[in-house]
């Protein structure tokens, strides 16, 4: 077959580790060598600063906390979007898909507006002024970021409840005895493969992640390890040798969860899908589960968008911020400001456009191949290409990019993509590589072993069999990883801000520097539109895939 | 173990041969490149990597390229940002010219020999030699003064002193920007700590009255101008002047004892490929109406002729006496002793 012999590994192998592997051990280099001799003293100097091990406790604790938050979001979610009535209504995916969307900086904005003294809130109800204060805690900030992430949690829980509903719950049904034993014997464990999958990102998502920690967390004096890396990088004087010294610890707890993660998944994961479709039936609810549903669904939408948007949007339309919430205190000048004057706005948000399909296509096809390769790694050469494609995931964002930028301005190299566009291309699909891996191998891990088996008997050639069958089998998953990466790249800010050539801004950059020294209506009116046209073009993605789908039946 | 070890081996290897394979095949690319730029020397583009605040370096860039028809190459950001970006790009360099927001860091690229000398820039000798390097390796082309911003709506009664605001009613109402991401907060510190014997006393009170260490700038400010705060602790007196000119309800005052005055600076890095581009820019800032582009963006103007707009002047300042030569290492010492006590 194509997608195992010596040569494919050797390509895969190849494009993963020019692009991936070797910003990192730019970075190994980096903090271990100084002029070309072996130097430990860096690593001493972080393990003698105390503050070390209380970042570590802040950041551990904070992704278990979000582990919990984005779980009692997403589960509950889940079960709704699938196994009620509330299953119809597929637009509910691409609005939940909206906190994720919004880059977490301007969602974190939003809350901080809303909740702080004279805020948005005391504004609208006085009497409510004692919740900032319980607001402004740990608490609030674990709020946020669960909001932020737990769609991404949702739609892994969801694709795989989907793929369960089949044969397996009509066993049960027969077989079974209650529905309650059906549930903790069939579906739950059934589901522990992608929980766990899911909350590990969930994990070091928590722990890569800027933008809250940056703007809530410094609020309330709570340091992570992003917010630590980030001052060694962009406060004077630069340390970057610290701060590879610290993503290398880092690194060092994310690959150990990893590892764990790895051996419970492993344990848990079962052939769902046997080819056979899963028969959609009717379902009628009792009238408490469909109002207990709309209600969680409503309050979910409430916080994780209302709210947020509802403070995003007024300062957008703000003319006078320090006027608040008050009659003829509200103009379209933002918005003007973006549509005209040249609109350095408008044109950093086509450049987002414009990186986020590159990257999109690009590492679906890579994402592909590796995925088809690596199967379900079992074998120790599918093992080290799973690991070095997840790696992006593993490090945080900000470690790579800096990486990427040593690893193409070393002085040996001939010729550098460096300070060009392709350079913004290349980091993001290195980035954003593992959502496509991710996304097609978990489609994939969930064909069963007899589709492979018939194919290999009565397929034609290899390539006819993946024309056929396993590509049109994983397309769902192809797309949805494609969906994500446009998704994340549309608001990827650490390496826009390190990484773009000068005079060239995406939507991202574009409003965080507006909120650094220009005008904060701006940066709102160009977030609201740049999130107004990811769903609409989610919109369309969708009703073009359902169109698709029908006209090929 | 031995089979992990292979399995090594050959990743190794073929990263170098990908490597190898790549660079020719580009090396190639760049030759033909270099040679097509060769060819017309004309059209050249200045690279300049500006902490400006943002309508500023536009405006400039804008007027530049109106002037001199070279095309310019904008990167913005803050002062931090700049600096890794160079130091990332130390192998590699891109930038003609600097522009950053604190002579400080400025003076630290001089002295890691970063930078190169232009001693016979147009109006030099017109620009505040308190910002500027005598041997003309950077020009303080504009300052910002540090002042306490203050809500006009929600104060009743404005701040004088920089102790003011231990007081009872400042408690839980006032910020600072953070000083590890904020170039003039450091040198704010570093000044009034330099002046004053009891500053530290001062910050330990500031602490006891609920002071917050609040992001950037115009983070800082904007808590302010929405009413979160009450007032700002060493802000930024040209964002107060901006957002008060907009209708907002900000106020900036400098008390009587003094404050610290932070310089702008430009500079040429010594890796240049566009000198000649580099000196102009240079000497456009330096310009009459460079430096009226200065005072349009509420900035105190390196050269003391050109009148103010809507500020005040640099006269009407009290300021600290502070010595800006060789202060990077002293700014460091400061901003671990303010970490200490506010992490």
């Amino acid at each position: 077959m194509i997608m195992e012999g010596r040569r494919t590994f050797g390509l895969l192998l190849t494009i993963v580790a020019t692009f991936a592997i070797a910003p990192l051990i730019a970075i190994v280099y980096y903090t271990f060598f100084n002029d070309g001799h072996l130097d430990v003293s860096q690593m001493n100097r972080m393990f003698a600063n105390d503050r070390l091990w209380q970042t570590l406790g802040n950041s551990l604790l904070l992704g278990l906390l979000v582990i919990l938050g984005t779980t009692i979001l997403a589960l509950p979610m889940a079960l709704i979007r699938t196994k009620t009535s509330l299953h119809k209504f597929d637009w509910l995916d691409i609005i939940l898909t909206i906190p994720f969307m919004t880059p977490p900086y301007i969602g974190s904005m939003g809350w901080i507006l809303f909740m702080q003294n004279n805020g948005f809130l005391q504004q609208l109800i006085p009497s409510a002024s004692w919740m900032s204060n319980t607001f402004f805690s740990l608490f609030g900030m674990v709020m946020i970021m669960s909001l932020h992430l737990f769609p991404f949690l949702y739609l892994m829980l969801k694709n795989t409840l989907l793929r369960i509903n089949g044969s397996f719950l009509d066993a049960a049904l027969i077989f079974g005895r209650s529905s309650w034993r059906n549930w903790t014997k069939v579906v739950l464990p059934l589901l522990v493969s992608s929980y766990v999958l899911g909350i590990l990102l969930i994990f070091i998502k928590t722990l890569a992640e800027f933008g809250t920690p940056a703007t809530f967390g410094s609020r309330i004096g709570f340091q992570v390890f992003t917010t630590e890396i980030h001052s060694y990088l962009a406060r004077w004087p630069v340390d970057i040798s610290m701060a590879t010294s610290l993503s290398l610890f880092l690194l060092s707890v994310c690959l150990v969860i990893w590892y764990f993660q790895n051996f419970i998944g492993r344990k848990y994961t079962y052939s769902v899908l046997s080819g056979k479709t899963p028969a959609v039936r009717e379902i009628k609810d009792t009238w408490y589960i469909k109002l207990g549903s709309w209600l969680f669904v409503g309050m979910v939408l409430l916080f994780s968008i209302a709210i947020p948007y509802f403070s995003i949007i007024v300062t957008s339309l703000q003319k006078v911020r320090g006027n608040g919430l008050s009659a003829g205190n509200f103009s379209l000048a933002s918005y003007q400001a973006v549509f005209t004057s040249g609109s350095a706005g408008l044109s950093a948000f086509l450049n987002s456009i414009v990186f986020s399909i590159i990257t999109a296509v690009v590492t679906a096809i890579i994402g592909l191949f590796i995925a088809l390769y690596i199967k379900k790694g079992e074998r120790k050469k599918q093992q080290v290409l799973d690991f070095f494609s997840l790696m992006p995931n593993i490090i945080p964002g900000i470690v790579f990019v800096v990486g990427l930028i040593m690893f193409w301005n070393a002085p040996w190299l001939p010729a550098t993509i460096y300070n060009t566009k392709a350079m913004v291309v290349v980091t993001y699909c290195v980035l954003f590589l593992p959502y496509s891996v991710q996304y097609t191998k978990s489609s994939l891990s969930q064909l069963d072993q007899s589709i492979f088996q018939s194919a290999a008997i009565f397929g034609r050639s290899s390539w006819d069999m993946y024309r056929s069958i396993f590509i049109p089998l994983l397309m769902q998953g192809i797309l949805a990883g494609m969906m994500m990466t446009f998704i994340i790249s549309m608001r990827e800010l650490v390496a826009g801000l390190l990484i773009l050539p000068p005079s060239v801004e995406t939507g991202a950059t574009f409003i965080y520097s507006q909120f650094e020294q220009g005008n904060v209506g701006v940066g709102m009116a160009v977030a609201v539109i740049t999130v107004a046209m990811t769903v609409i073009f989610m919109f369309v993605l969708d009703w073009l895939q359902k169109r698709g789908g029908h006209a090929s039946a | 173990m031995k089979k992990r070890f292979k399995l090594l081996a050959t990743a190794g290897v073929l990263l170098a041969l990908t490597l190898a394979g790549c660079g020719n095949k580009q090396s190639a690319e760049s030759v033909s490149k270099d040679a097509a730029n060769a060819k017309p020397p004309e059209v050249q583009t200045l690279t300049v990597y500006s902490a400006g605040p943002d309508g500023l370096a536009a405006n400039i860039q804008q007027a530049f390229e109106e002037k001199t028809g070279m095309k310019v190459e904008m990167f913005q950001g803050t002062t931090g940002k700049i600096l890794s970006r160079l130091e990332a790009e130390k192998n590699n360099p891109v930038a003609d010219v600097v522009v950053l927001a604190s002579v400080a860091s400025i003076d630290g690229l001089k002295g890691s020999d970063q930078l190169q000398s232009y001693k016979d820039a147009e109006n030099a000798t017109k620009i505040n030699s308190d910002w500027s390097d005598a041997d003309g390796y950077y020009y303080g082309y504009s300052a910002s003064a540090l002042g306490i911003a203050y809500n006009t709506k929600n104060t009743k009664e404005a701040p004088t002193e920089w102790t003011d605001l231990a007081k009872m009613e400042w408690q839980d109402k006032i910020n600072i920007p953070d000083p590890s991401l904020s170039g003039s907060a450091v040198d704010f510190l570093y000044g009034y700590a330099e002046a004053e014997k009891t500053a530290w006393d001062t910050i330990q009170s500031w602490k006891k009255n609920g002071l917050q260490v609040n992001g950037a700038n115009k983070e800082a400010l904007d808590a302010v101008i929405t009413g979160d705060k009450n007032a700002t602790i060493s802000g930024v007196d040209y964002m107060a002047y901006k957002a008060k000119a907009s209708g907002e309800p900000v106020e900036i005052v400098y008390p009587k004892s003094g404050t610290v005055v932070s310089p702008r600076a430009v500079g040429i890095m010594k890796e240049a490929k566009n000198v000649e581009g580099a000196k102009a820019y240079v000497n456009f800032l330096l310009s009459d109406e460079g430096q009226k582009l200065v005072t349009d963006a509420y900035l105190l103007p390196g050269n003391k002729e050109i009148p103010v707009k809507d500020r005040a002047t640099l006269d009407e300042i009290p300021q600290f006496n502070v010595d800006w030569k060789g202060a990077e290492a002293k700014q460091l010492d400061i901003l671990t002793k303010f970490n200490d006590i506010f992490r």
